[in-house]
């Protein structure tokens, strides 16, 4: 698994130095003019860190940027600025050998390597898998099991599936672009999709990440959000912290984000985005495509506790 | 053509080809049998018989097993333990025991684990912990099971790694032979000759999904290529059952005697555009098919012991399912949106999340004794 190895001489003294400065919960906070551009914090305020099961993820630190294109698809639109708090993210999508680590029933269809990402994985089954990982590593688990769509306590201290703001703030890495990395003829040093996705996944971290460090955002596995998906959402989404509408109750889907391994580059877009049904109700979920990846809250005393990457 | 001479020209039929006397003698109680039936409706056919079906039920917050008549009469609730769940009722082949699986604990923590009782509900004994969908050897003399894939519960039906049996006399387990590369796997049944046994598999053993005859005694596996889930072998050995999805049951015939046996093509096809169809189960003398229907959903959570997935899955409650009985004779589509009572007949109707039937013969040891 390659390793960018950058920013490795950040503290985590700066991290949580930073990480206070614009978080919702600790100031009130107006929402923007949209054309007053990104505001997202320079790329050097991340930091990695390896979580107690082994992990690797990302501290990103609180920001704001510009959600969604008024030139993409109309459920793209309008873009709106989004003030998020810091969070943790997983590096890498979730693979065969972390998903092994919550002993849960892997439905994945390419199994032959277990640095692969898991795929037909259920919407229910990952935030099952949150759950398992928050477990293992003593945390509050955050999803709770004994409600149908396992609600989630935002406050718990536990790894949950990334809210669809998060997961583009995520991508964008500052950019407002429809890539991070610049022009679609380079999505091929960075992601694989239909072009040369050879009809099946591929081990993660192998293409470029973004400016994050993030790697596989675009391809490979296309990624579920927690939010529900609407597509006139944006028209009516706050602007700190989403978390996506309430759930209408019936012919629910949830938002994926990111493409695959099948998608167009159209689709690996950031601010592409796709409702998918959850297949509570169905035994043989077939979506070989399905994958994800974990975010956790980032309060400074967590972060103390986590172990700096070398 | 007359009855008779229908009779003949299928014997002359069946001498010149290579079926067996034994094969013959069945065909020849079927035909006879169906004969005797014409007239009646197919539920006075079904009361007829000499033989009942356990199923589970979910009544007053519990799982519980209950056995009914053949034509759906005086179901009779055989564990009555409102503080345990028991499901997936597997009947012994000389209809003398129930083999089932019962639930203990909460969520991750749930243990489920393989009991055996007598067919009246008595003599309940606990085997195995951690085990899944039990399936009797042909000679009742060992319990198959497949063995929960990690310690902590999940709901998922193919949750299971390798295959194991319990041996009654003994209490001995053995894996089978080839346990070790069996993986993913649910919904084993036995050959009647002893010589397969067919699994679905999800997400295992290189495939995607797939129902795969396993060498009771080796290590071939043969990939049937047929779509769908939960495989059922008819008693006479002969045909197979299953669900090429959530709205057919179809039976094919099927040669085990076969080093590589191949499903013929779908001879019965029963449908329902409507609701989810599911669990099939054979009569025991191969002529009838129990199955269970009801409406799509994904469990209800308020209910104590339940768990949420898809409906079909034992230990997620379905509500509204009932389980209903058709011929296994008939040939072609039987479409139960369109079809009348002369077709198919309601065994329940109360929705109490009716599944996974099994069909009983109580008296069988006697009846061929004699």
């Amino acid at each position: 698994m390659g390793k960018t190895g950058c920013w490795a001489s950040l503290a985590i003294a700066a991290i949580l130095t930073g990480c206070g400065r614009s978080g919702p919960n600790s100031e009130s906070v107006r929402t923007p003019a949209v054309n007053s551009g990104s505001t997202t914090p320079p790329i050097s305020d991340r930091a990695e860190v390896v979580t107690k099961s082994g992990v690797e993820m990302v501290y990103l630190p609180a920001g704001e940027f510009i959600m969604g294109s008024d030139k993409g698809n109309p459920d793209e639109a309008p873009p709106h600025r989004v003030r998020l708090s810091a969070f943790l993210i997983d590096k890498y999508e979730v693979t065969h050998a972390m998903f092994s680590k919550a002993q849960l029933p892997n439905p994945s269809h390419w199994r032959d390597n277990p640095k692969k990402p898991v795929e037909r994985v259920r919407w229910r089954d990952a935030k099952q898998y949150c759950n398992e990982r928050s477990l293992l590593e003593g945390l509050r688990a955050c999803y709770n099991e004994k409600t149908a769509d396992l609600d989630c306590d935002y406050a718990a201290n536990g790894y949950r599936l990334p809210t669809e703001a998060e997961w583009e703030y995520a991508c964008r890495a500052g950019a407002e672009e429809p890539y991070d990395f610049g022009p679609a003829e380079k999505l091929r040093q960075h992601g694989w999709f239909a072009d040369n996705g050879d009809q099946k996944t591929h081990l993660v971290g192998e293409k470029k990440p973004n400016r994050w460090g993030l790697f596989d955002l675009y391809g490979n596995v296309s990624e579920w959000c927690e939010d529900v998906y609407s597509p006139t959402y944006y028209r009516e989404s706050p602007p700190v912290d989403p978390q996506g509408p309430p759930n209408p109750g019936k012919d629910v889907k949830r938002v994926m984000r990111g493409g695959s391994w099948k998608a167009s580059a159209d689709m690996c877009r950031a601010s592409f985005r796709l409702g998918e049904r959850t297949g509570d109700t169905d035994a043989c979920f077939y979506t070989d495509y399905c994958g994800f990846r974990c975010v956790r809250r980032a309060r400074p005393e967590e972060l103390s506790e986590l172990q700096k990457i070398r | 053509m007359t009855l008779r001479n229908g009779l003949l020209t299928l014997l002359n039929l069946l001498s010149s080809t290579r079926f067996s006397s034994v094969c013959l003698a069945t065909v020849l109680f079927a035909t006879t049998a169906a004969a005797s039936d014409a007239g009646a409706s197919f539920r006075e056919q079904l009361s007829r018989l000499p033989f009942k079906i356990a199923f589970e039920s979910y009544i007053n917050d519990n799982w519980e097993i209950f056995v009914m008549d053949a034509d759906g009469s005086n179901p009779v609730n055989l564990t009555q333990t409102p503080k345990e769940h028991e499901h997936y009722p597997q009947v012994s082949p000389d209809g003398t025991r129930i083999c089932f699986l019962e639930d203990e604990g909460e969520g991750r923590d749930t243990i489920r684990s393989l009991y055996v009782m007598d067919a009246d509900g008595q003599h309940r004994k606990k085997l195995v912990d951690h085990a899944r969908e039990p399936f009797w050897c042909p000679d009742g003399k060992a319990i198959g099971f497949l063995p929960q894939e990690y310690p902590k519960f999940n709901v998922l039906d193919y949750y299971t790694t390798g295959m194991s049996f319990y041996e009654l006399s003994t209490g001995k387990i053995e894996p089978h032979p080839n346990s070790t590369n069996l993986h993913h796997l649910y919904n084993p049944c036995f050959a009647p000759n002893g010589k397969w046994i067919v699994a679905t598999v999800h997400a295992g053993m290189g495939v995607s999904h797939g129902m795969m005859l396993i060498e009771a005694h080796g290590d071939k596996i043969i990939n049937l290529k047929i779509p769908g889930c939960r495989p059922c072998f008819s008693p006479d050995g002969k045909q197979i059952a299953w669900g090429p999805g959530d709205h057919e049951i179809a039976a094919a015939p099927i040669n085990l005697d076969s080093d590589e046996p191949l499903v013929g093509e779908r001879r019965v096809r029963i449908q329902d555009a409507t609701n989810k169809i599911y669990h099939v189960d054979w009569s025991p003398d191969s002529r009838f098919l129990c199955l269970s229907r009801g409406p799509n959903g994904k469990g209800d959570l308020s209910k104590p012991g339940t768990f949420q997935s898809a409906c079909e899955i034992v230990g997620v409650h379905a509500a509204g399912w009932n389980l209903c009985a058709v011929s296994a004779e008939r040939d072609g589509i039987l479409d139960l949106l369109h079809a009348t009572e002369a077709d198919f007949t309601m065994l329940t109707t109360n929705g109490f999340s009716n599944k996974e039937s099994a069909w009983l013969w109580p008296n069988r040891k006697q009846e061929n004794k004699q």
